[in-house]
């Protein structure tokens, strides 16, 4: 800031001025750089930039690599899908707006070898199949798949192992497929747009598109799935999607990456949820560190603001001057944060690499600029007010240190504080609802977090004044240990808050699944083999539950015929249009949560159980009756309860369930999932052999998948929870600094009045273990609340009322706030009180 | 019954040639050879220009810092000799401070600076009684429960009047008592202060720019580039 007479000519300012005022910015600079507030600034910005920016980079480039499996699985970026043929302007279409593409026709038919036959899923395909992720082949059964480029050539089939196994044959014999003969040349080992339908029971054979029609199994009366897939940029894809869309027939379908998350996704997503939550609340943290600062930094700076102001300098230029060194501190902050963030997330996508198999893709550009902009609105916000104030008050007044004005606080509030919180609540959710819900919870957790520490504080200080409680006089200072109350319970509520979510999630997610997840899936076990294959498993030491499995579609709800017709939601009419898979049995299953009604007793013979999201979406629930056509015959039950079914346990779930026997008299099959050590290597041949009728997919691959998820996802959350744990430490630390001055000025007088070290030393651990331990119970508290709230709506987390919090976060509280104020104001107890003498 | 409440012999007082702004590379000699003696219930002015040492030699007189040299004896205790914390107990009860800034502590009501000293030191009854019973006695019987930032800074130093004699400290240090007042404000405060000092007996050592207060006092003395003389005391009507 440059200081001059206001008379200065101001040809001569601007010949001088600029260096003029950078030697006086340099000096302020180095001034102010010895202010502890102002370093502290610095960590609590570097901090936020590298929470907000590693987690940013991380979660984007893990957002990538999901999308991009999402879309190896789906076959493409969008497929357009049909029962008929699809016409030819479609690929046109597509031709133009410069997409890759490519199709594939699925039937069902009979492949057979002499006078084996086996049901198969022929899958023709044309030149650029697969348009994601690679095929991978074996040229024997029992040798490992391999990534191959291309397709089968015309005259060539590729299969998987099943068709192998019950058709006996070996690579390079020849199977019958229509009315033309094949070469089986390969083992399909893998096609990643196989989809993830496990009950699909048909081994898959995989031909080129251009020998389907000499196979004449397409005819016009034919049931085959018509695929067409693209691939292409956002933009290409978005305008292709607008493009088809008014355009398709009823058969036809749009299907794409936003249609919903396959089940294997839901780990990554709470988790990345977590991560959004934890960086966000590290941010607000750090905000509540920089206000802190803020304060103490202006109060530091009262007197040279009314020197220059006394000399006349004008506001706006002692305000610029301060914002402009803000700014200098925000941008080295952030620059030296973002480096650090893309240090830090390469360090931990490299680690990861190490123990989990996906490819992650270059880190994209948008966390450069959310860390920037969290940087600058976080000074800005969160100081401005104060400078605000700082330069608004009279010089005389700054002189006098009266600058206590009450009502300025709304004002105060709301001038900088409220839009920056909201500001950064929403870059960092990206969602403005979201961002509001988070506002209102931070401003009430805020204000009861004030109100109950005043109250109390309050009482405390009257008790004090009767005789024999004078020892509650230290917490006295009520407006300032309320002020205190209120930031450590916000640093402790967060710290708890990720805690408990992440002792959750981690919990839950291993529990979903243990190492003996099930890996196979039996299906197709008639009902006379039930016994069989039971005594088969168990003299493996293999556990298994059998459930029957009974087709029905559903025809009336409470006596009134439904169809398709009746719903908008495609997801609604397919449910209506497919057979459900109904089952009986008499255990809850254990990975399932009883949410309404009463699962069947040991005598129950009528109900239906559901499944909460299919009453939803079709609109009913408890008391309403179903009634299914099960081989031509209605089949009609109340429903008795409801049950959240987890998707990803990879166990048989069913929507439909009925009381233990009722199907006794249907047709039908019995499904089982298990797990098979991979080691036994001959167990699933020897099955099959024994059992040909039965159909074992393999699931190992997605469990894998979904374990090394899991795995990511759970050292991201631990990584996060550390940069939150710092930055809770920092707001302890800017709390205590920010009163650090008047505290220096207590200790020298209560040393004059001839308080002995050790006196003093009592005092400090006794306050701070008190106001620790009430801001400790109010954190606790209002972390019971807020976990149930966020766990049940965000994470789908059962609701817990663990009140082991409560102890722990007064114990921690008392034990981290007192720790945390000796050591930051131990060095005061050394201050001699002749400094009170220098007026 | 005259009982010696401070003595001192050929104190001296000098910061190190390493101090950062003394580029000379010698002692920088603050205080030189003093000798004084307070009796018991006498009250002392110490007057001097500014830089003269005058806050430094309270400080050291209180047991707040020091000495480099010398003897010094505080109610009969040689606190040369002794650590911090040794000094701070001979202070508790027996000792009250009268400072120019008043450093009273904000966020706390008139009454509860009052009761600080006596609840630091431990063994007192009736804290509050006494600590209202002080506050009548310097005229803030209305203002008690009033946070001591709103208070004028003739009422904060009446505070800190009443503070400094609610103990019936043995001994008074005032440090320019009255420089932050204006001249009305500024005689109030000393009438009270002077008053407090009579009816208690206490031992007053006052250090001042003001010499109108320091006539006001039973001996005088004069600080010059560290040296101490005694002044002739004027008549005082």
């Amino acid at each position: 800031m440059s200081v001059h007479s206001p008379e200065t000519n101001p040809a001569a300012e601007s010949a001088n001025g600029f260096m003029t005022r950078l030697g006086v910015f340099a000096l302020q600079w180095r001034r102010r750089w010895r202010l502890s507030e102002m370093r502290l600034l610095f960590v609590a910005l570097l901090v936020s930039v590298v929470a907000v920016s590693s987690v940013g980079f991380f979660t984007d480039r893990v957002d990538r690599a999901m999308s991009k499996q999402a879309s190896r699985i789906l076959g493409g970026d969008l497929v357009l899908s049909s029962s008929r043929p699809l016409a030819q302007d479609y690929r046109d279409q597509a031709r133009e707006a410069g997409v890759t593409q490519a199709e594939s026709i699925a039937l069902t038919s009979m492949a057979a070898k002499g006078d084996e036959l086996q049901i198969s899923r022929v899958k023709a395909v044309s030149g650029q199949y697969p348009l994601q992720g690679e095929l991978e082949v074996a040229s024997a059964l029992d040798a490992p798949g391999q990534p191959v480029a291309g397709l089968p050539a015309s005259g060539e089939v590729w299969a998987e192992a099943r068709l192998f196994t019950t058709l006996n044959v070996q690579p390079g014999d020849s199977i019958q497929l229509g009315r033309q003969s094949f070469t089986l040349s390969r083992v399909l080992t893998k096609d990643p747009a196989r989809g993830t339908n496990l009950f699909q029971m048909a081994p898959q054979v995989i031909m080129n598109l251009a020998d389907l029609a000499a196979t004449g199994l397409l005819s016009p009366a034919s049931r085959a799935g018509f695929d067409l897939m693209f691939t292409g940029s956002d933009g290409a894809i978005n305008d292709l999607r607008a493009a088809l869309k008014p355009r398709l027939k009823p058969t036809e379908q749009i299907r794409s990456l936003d249609d919903g998350v396959p089940t294997v996704q839901q780990a990554l997503q709470r988790a990345g949820r977590f991560l959004g939550l934890a960086a966000l609340l590290s941010v607000v943290l750090a905000g509540a560190a920089i206000a802190l600062t803020a304060a103490s930094l202006v109060r530091h700076e009262m007197r040279a603001v009314a020197v220059l102001k006394a000399f006349g300098l004008p506001r706006r230029t002692i305000l610029w001057d301060y914002l402009l060194n803000l700014w200098v501190v925000a941008l080295l902050a952030a620059l030296l944060g973002l480096l650090l963030g893309f240090v830090l997330q390469f360090l931990l996508a490299g680690w990861l690499a190490r123990f989990v198999d996906i490819s992650l893709p270059a880190p994209g550009s948008w966390p450069l600029v959310t860390g920037l902009l969290t940087a600058l609105i976080m000074v800005t916000g969160f100081a401005l007010p104060y400078l605000l104030r700082l330069v608004d008050t009279s010089p005389m007044r700054i002189l006098q240190g009266a600058m206590q004005g009450q009502n300025q606080v709304f004002w105060l509030v709301s001038a900088g504080i409220v839009p920056a919180v909201f500001g950064l609540l929403w870059l960092q959710a990206g969602d403005s609802l979201l961002a509001l819900w988070l506002f209102g919870g931070i401003v009430l957790a805020l204000l009861v977090f004030w109100l109950v520490a005043t109250l109390f504080l309050r009482g405390v200080a009257r008790l004090s004044l009767r005789p024999g409680w004078e020892w509650l006089a230290l917490v006295r200072h009520s407006r300032r240990s309320a002020l205190l109350v209120v930031v450590f319970a916000t640093g402790l509520f967060t710290l708890l808050l990720l805690t408990v979510l992440r002792t959750d999630l981690i919990g839950r997610w291993q529990a979903t699944l243990p190492d003996n997840a099930p890996n196979y899936f039996l299906i197709n076990i008639q009902p006379q083999e039930v016994d069989e294959v039971r005594a088969f498993l168990t003299q493996r030491a293999i556990e298994a539950d059998l459930y029957p499995m009974i087709r029905g579609r559903l025809t009336q709800i409470n006596g009134q015929p439904v169809s398709s017709a009746d719903y908008e939601d495609p997801g609604s009419k397919r449910l209506l249009q497919r057979e459900f898979n109904l089952s009986s049995f008499a255990d809850f299953p254990a990975t399932n949560v009883l949410l309404a009604g009463e699962w069947f007793d040991g005598q129950s013979t009528a109900g239906f159980s559901i499944e909460r999201g299919v009453g939803e979406e079709l609109g009913f629930g408890l008391g309403d009756s179903l009634t299914f056509d099960i081989a031509g015959l209605p089949y009609q039950e109340t429903i008795t309860s409801i049950r959240e079914v987890s998707w990803d346990s990879m166990a048989p779930n069913f929507f439909v369930v009925a009381a233990p026997g009722a199907f006794a008299d249907k047709p039908q099959t019995f499904i089982t999932s298990l797990y098979i050590d991979p080691a036994q290597t001959r167990t699933v041949p020897a099955l099959i052999r024994q059992f040909p009728g039965v159909t074992a997919i393999d699931t190992g691959a997605i469990v894998a998948q979904i374990r090394s998820l899991i795995d990511q996802a759970t050292f991201a959350v631990q990584g996060i929870f550390v940069f939150t744990l710092i930055t809770g430490v920092i707001v302890l630390l800017a709390a205590l600094q920010s009163q650090k001055a008047e505290r220096r000025r207590e200790i020298a007088v209560l040393k004059s009045l001839g308080a002995v070290h050790s006196t003093l030393k009592k005092r400090i651990w006794l306050e701070f273990v008190l106001l620790g331990g009430l801001a400790g119970l109010l954190a606790a508290l209002f972390t019971l609340l807020a976990s149930n709230l966020l766990g049940y709506y965000l994470f789908e987390l059962e609701v817990a009322l663990n009140l082991w919090i409560v102890l722990a976060g007064v114990i921690g509280g008392a034990a981290l706030v007192s720790g945390a104020a000796w050591f930051n104001l131990r060095g005061l107890l050394e201050i001699t009180p002749v400094a009170l003498l220098k007026g | 019954m005259n009982k010696t409440v401070i003595e001192t012999r050929a104190l001296r007082k000098h910061i190190p040639a390493s101090g950062e702004k003394n580029t000379d590379r010698r002692d920088l000699l603050i205080l030189q050879d003093i000798n004084l003696t307070v009796q018991a219930g006498e009250s002392v002015a110490i007057t001097g220009t500014s830089g003269s040492g005058k806050s430094t030699l309270l400080g050291l007189l209180a047991g707040l810092d020091t000495p480099s040299g010398g003897e010094l004896r505080l109610l009969g205790r040689d606190i040369a000799q002794q650590d911090e914390d040794q000094r701070a107990e001979i202070r508790l009860g027996k000792v009250g401070f009268v400072f120019q800034s008043f450093h009273l502590l904000d966020n706390l009501t008139a009454l509860e600076n009052v009761m600080l000293p006596l609840e630091l030191a431990s063994g007192q009854r009736a804290i509050r009684t006494l600590a209202e019973a002080a506050l009548t006695q310097v005229g803030l019987a209305e203002r008690m429960q009033h946070l001591v930032n709103r208070l004028s800074g003739g009422e904060q130093q009446r505070v800190a009047l009443a503070r400094a004699f609610v103990t019936r400290p043995q001994v008074l240090f005032a440090d320019e008592p009255t420089g932050n007042l204006d001249k009305t404000t500024g005689k109030e405060v000393a009438d009270r202060l002077f008053s407090l000092q009579k009816e208690q007996a206490t031992t007053l050592v006052l250090v001042t720019h003001d010499e109108t207060l320091a006539a006001r006092c039973d001996n005088w003395y004069r600080l010059d580039a560290g040296v101490l003389t005694a002044e002739k005391i004027a008549e005082v009507a």
